[in-house]
């Protein structure tokens, strides 16, 4: 681990305001520089002068633990960890960065771009070959020492010192430089170096305009999916009804030919209904009425009129009756065994298929997996199975219900009284004497946690055998097999 | 050049690269490779010349006459923030390569020796759509056009070669000055600049024939589209087809094919990457390239766990597994002891694998066959990618513990060797002339060398074979 203490110090280049010195902290050898440049030194000299900082550390600098080496006690930072803590990158950035320099410089100049291999040494010709290395090999050795030289300039250069330069040298800006400098208007781009504005590019030459989206996308969701009216078009351009201007038609013209296609539609009904007006009803309908052979302008409607007195309602209604089941469900448009033919377009069973997934014509098998059963009569079918049952027989349940209800209620009204008591439901015998009141007294019964208890079906038909014969509590502890008998069982299903 | 006929590796990043393959000097007797510092890495070939722009060396390259490069050649990179640590680029006769200037323990991670940002690097997409980072997009330029013309599948290199004319177009661009480094089109290697004498001196019909249609290709797009009519902002990429068909071949030698990740997306990118196109290609290669996805970089790192001395050269495998024609379209070098080399062997003859194996004590999965010197002496040199390759292309037979019988074994030996003779006697010369004739004209053009020396090294590859098979038939134990 080490602690790196180079400091480099760069040149400042760059414009400085003038009348200002210049203060450059340079890569300066002291040695060359120290005559040229005065060293701004402290006035009193020979003075012992007094630490009046307000702490003053008892020592200069230490061993540290941690690196092993001598620290200065002030302006340490916290040590670098090593090598194996850096975050990921950083050992090759430093690697990267030490690397160093090279050094040396080559007689040739580069051709940019003209005469490529130019730079290379030739050795084509053997005796060029041994000429070049009597001359070469003498240099050979100076110029691996050069590149092998690690760059130890750079470091003699971090001076401790910061020189002050009091000669300036005269700003060699004019015109548009000088005017930023002293924040002169000028305007932002300096007119000798600004370049005439290019044409931007048309649609066309721009290579990222919308063109097809290649076949290869990173990821599957890339891909558009056919959209009902995108397939319409597709299917409408591929009949001839439409110009496209590619071969899928594109967002802008989907949208376009849904719309004129609704304002298409729109016309049309407008028109038929104004042919409706316009030729009244008789011979409008007449269109669904094959049968009708008779004169259906308004004349002769008129006509029928005077003579027979039917109005048009009724005459219409007398050609509504010559009509066809057929005819009707043409002319109402919601049979799905007849085929409309839309004007708009024959779709092809791809393109169906893109946009509905399935033939519309498709018949769909419902069939089970026990289709080899022969379908059965519904009716017999259910009634055996009780799921249904005949109308008389839910007559006479109603009835029965009917009457039941009745007796319950003539029976409460008696044990009123009785009724309302609240049954903690300790003795058996309750039960029994309240029997034709279960149902209302399990209600009533709000204390008991017995779900037996609340339950009146479980009740009834544990209720039932004991109601024939009502044992006293003796009895039925005899009766009892043990006296787990009378525990209440909530879990048990009876 | 079809991509699709190349098969290129896309090992998340790690990608062979060629630059320049290294070969044994024959003439001389070779010094043992680091092979025996590093026992358990799979050595394949270590044929290893050090060129920087495929072109085999000379033999009387020796490390003297390498030089350091210009300095400005690491300086233009480091302002930009590229950093190279503990190498340097060096060139010699045959160009560039990087070798280390100290040595390297082995450590069990992998060393990053140098890094470059992709703001320096050229990179354009395998697949449609176009996406390209950084901004190199050419999008009024009309070089837009001519490049999503091409079907980014076959014509990869085309497109480089656009982009890498058009960057040099550009004031700001790296690339303008790192052109100068580039080698220029007498420098260049690759066939495409090749003449028909050297295509014809290549002696191998086949591959002819496939540079002669590349060629017509890459000339057939610059007429296309550099023909009188074009902008002027075209006609001064590439005035003429010469310096387009250059463009074109240093794309095809120095593009780097990765699976790059940038934010969400993985992308198989083809990319020019400026100072990793200066390693040069080894089977062996102590040296891979890594995407760093964090800060976008391209790192070239040191295998971890190998051992490098001060002044070895960093390799890269450029490309793996393929035979030398195919290195030789693409990258424009061929190499004597590529363990991929395939022999057509007719006929029923087979040796017995294990024995073979045993014999020159290769060990491992038939992929990853290597030379294990634990087994063997340290003297035994003989081993290198040709005969790897031999033991992956000479017919075989290996069933359980069948023993080879002797006798068959020994017809078989020499059926093969007669069949190697005889395919080296359909060649118009020998070896020792192609040598002869590489020594006699140093001067010659770099394609003409490249091609002769394409030739050698098959005739080379064919000799080794057939004493392969001698020593072989010496060593056998029955």
């Amino acid at each position: 681990m080490r602690t790196c203490w180079e400091i480099r110090l760069q040149s400042l280049t760059g414009s400085f305001p003038a009348g200002i010195l210049q203060v450059r902290v340079g890569l300066n050898k002291p040695s060359k520089r120290a005559n040229l440049f005065p060293c701004i030194k402290c006035e009193k000299k020979e003075e012992p002068f007094e630490h009046v900082s307000v702490e003053r550390p008892p020592y200069y600098s230490y061993m540290d633990s941690t690196s092993g080496q001598l620290e200065p006690a002030s302006g340490a930072r916290a040590s670098i960890p090593g090598e194996e803590y850096w975050p990921e990158g950083t050992a090759s950035r430093v690697r990267a960065a030490r690397a160093p320099e090279p050094t040396g410089t080559s007689e040739g100049s580069p051709s940019y771009g003209k005469t490529p291999g130019s730079r290379r040494k030739k050795y084509k010709t053997a005796a060029a070959a041994e000429s070049s290395q009597v001359s070469v090999e003498p240099s050979d050795p100076v110029v691996p020492e050069i590149i092998e030289e690690i760059m130890e300039d750079p470091k003699d250069f971090s001076s401790d010192y910061v020189i002050y330069q009091t000669k300036f040298e005269e700003s060699e800006e004019a015109g548009y430089e000088l005017d930023k400098k002293f924040g002169r208007p000028h305007p932002f781009i300096d007119p000798k170096v600004k370049k005439p504005m290019e044409e931007p590019l048309t649609s066309e030459e721009l290579w990222w305009n919308w063109r097809k989206p290649e076949k290869e996308q990173w990821s599957r969701w890339q891909r558009r999916r056919p959209d009902v009216e995108t397939v319409f078009l597709k299917a409408m351009a591929e009949t001839g009804q439409v110009k496209l201007y590619d071969e899928h038609p594109t967002l802008t013209e989907t949208s376009l030919y849904r719309a004129r296609r609704h304002l298409f539609k729109e016309e049309r009904l407008k028109a038929e209904q104004e042919r409706l007006e316009r030729i009244g009803p008789m011979a409008y309908y007449s269109e669904w009425v094959k049968a009708w052979k008779r004169d259906t302008s308004r004349n002769a409607i008129q006509k029928h009129f005077e003579e027979t007195g039917e109005d048009e309602n009724t005459q219409l209604i007398e050609m509504f009756c010559h009509q066809t089941d057929r005819e009707y469900r043409i002319m109402m448009g919601t049979d799905t065994r007849i085929r409309r033919d839309p004007l708009a377009m024959r779709m092809r069973e791809d393109q169906i298929k893109q946009i509905w997934g399935g033939l519309p014509d498709e018949v769909i098998d419902y069939r089970g997996p026990d289709f080899h059963e022969p379908t059965p009569n519904m009716l017999a079918h259910l009634k055996e199975h009780g799921k249904i049952i005949s109308r008389e027989e839910l007559e006479k349940i109603l009835a029965k219900e009917k009457t039941e209800e009745l007796e319950l209620l003539q029976i409460t009204d008696m044990d009123d009284a009785m009724a309302r008591a609240v049954d903690i439901g300790e003795n058996e015998e309750d039960e029994e004497d309240n029997e034709a009141d279960t149902e209302e007294e399990e209600e009533k019964i709000t204390r008991n946690w017995s779900v037996l208890k609340s339950t009146p079906q479980l009740k009834k038909s544990k209720a039932k055998p004991k109601k024939e014969d009502p044992m006293s509590l003796e009895e039925a502890v005899e009766d009892s097999e043990n006296l787990t008998d009378f525990l209440m069982d909530f879990e048990e299903d009876e | 050049m079809a991509a699709s006929s190349v098969p290129l590796h896309n090992v998340g990043g790690c990608f062979s690269y060629p630059r320049r393959e290294r070969e044994y000097h024959h003439g001389r007797g070779w010094s043992p490779p680091p092979r025996a510092r590093y026992p358990f890495r799979p050595i394949n070939a270590s044929v290893e010349t050090p060129f920087p722009l495929f072109q085999p060396p000379p033999l009387q390259q020796s490390p003297s006459q390498l030089e350091p490069a210009d300095p400005d050649f690491y300086k233009i990179g480091y302002v930009r923030s590229m950093r190279a640590y503990g190498i340097e680029f060096k060139e010699g006769p045959d160009g560039f390569g990087v070798y280390a200037s100290k040595d390297v323990e082995p450590l069990r991670r992998a060393r990053v020796i140098m890094e470059i940002p992709l703001e320096l690097m050229l990179t354009i997409r395998q697949k449609q759509p176009w996406m390209f980072f950084p901004d190199v997009v050419p999008i009024g330029h009309p070089i837009f056009d001519i490049i999503n013309s091409t079907n980014p599948e076959t014509d990869w290199d085309l497109r480089l070669a656009c982009l890498l004319l058009y960057a040099f177009d550009r004031d700001d661009n790296f690339w303008q000055l790192y052109g100068d480094f580039l080698p220029s089109a007498d420098e260049c290697t690759s066939l495409l600049l090749a003449t028909e004498d050297d295509l014809s001196e290549l002696q191998d019909p086949g591959l002819a024939s496939t540079m002669r249609n590349k060629q017509q290709r890459a000339l057939e797009f610059w007429e296309k589209n550099w023909h009188s009519g074009v902008p002027l902002k075209i006609k001064r990429l590439a005035r003429d087809a010469e310096r387009f068909i250059w463009a074109v071949s240093i794309a095809q030698s120095r593009c780097i094919n990765m699976q790059v990740r940038i934010g969400a997306l993985v992308q198989d990118a083809n990319m020019l990457i400026p100072y990793a196109d200066m390693l040069n290609h080894s089977f062996q290669p102590n040296c891979f390239l890594h995407w760093r996805f964090k800060d976008r970089m391209v790192e070239v790192m040191i295998n971890a766990g190998q051992r490098i001395k001060k002044g070895d050269e960093m390799t890269i495998n450029y490309l793996n597994g393929q035979q030398n024609h195919m290195l030789m379209q693409r990258y424009g070098f061929s190499s004597a002891v590529n363990p991929w080399d395939l022999i057509p062997f007719s006929g029923n003859a087979h040796i017995h694998l294990d024995s073979f194996l045993s014999v020159f004590n290769i060990s491992g999965l038939p992929e990853e066959y290597y030379h294990n010197s634990q087994l063997a002496d340290n003297g035994d040199n003989f081993v290198d990618g040709a005969v790897i390759a031999a033991a992956r292309t000479l017919p075989t037979w290996s069933d359980g513990d069948v023993p080879p019988i002797p006798s068959i074994e020994r017809k078989a030996v020499k059926e093969l060797q007669e069949e190697c003779r005889q395919m080296l006697a359909q060649f118009p010369t020998t070896s020792e002339q192609d040598q002869k004739f590489l020594d006699s004209m140093p001067e010659a053009r770099r394609t003409l060398g490249t091609a002769i020396k394409c030739r050698l090294h098959r005739k080379l590859f064919m000799e080794k074979v057939i004493q392969a098979l001698d020593i072989y038939q010496e060593r056998i134990l029955f």
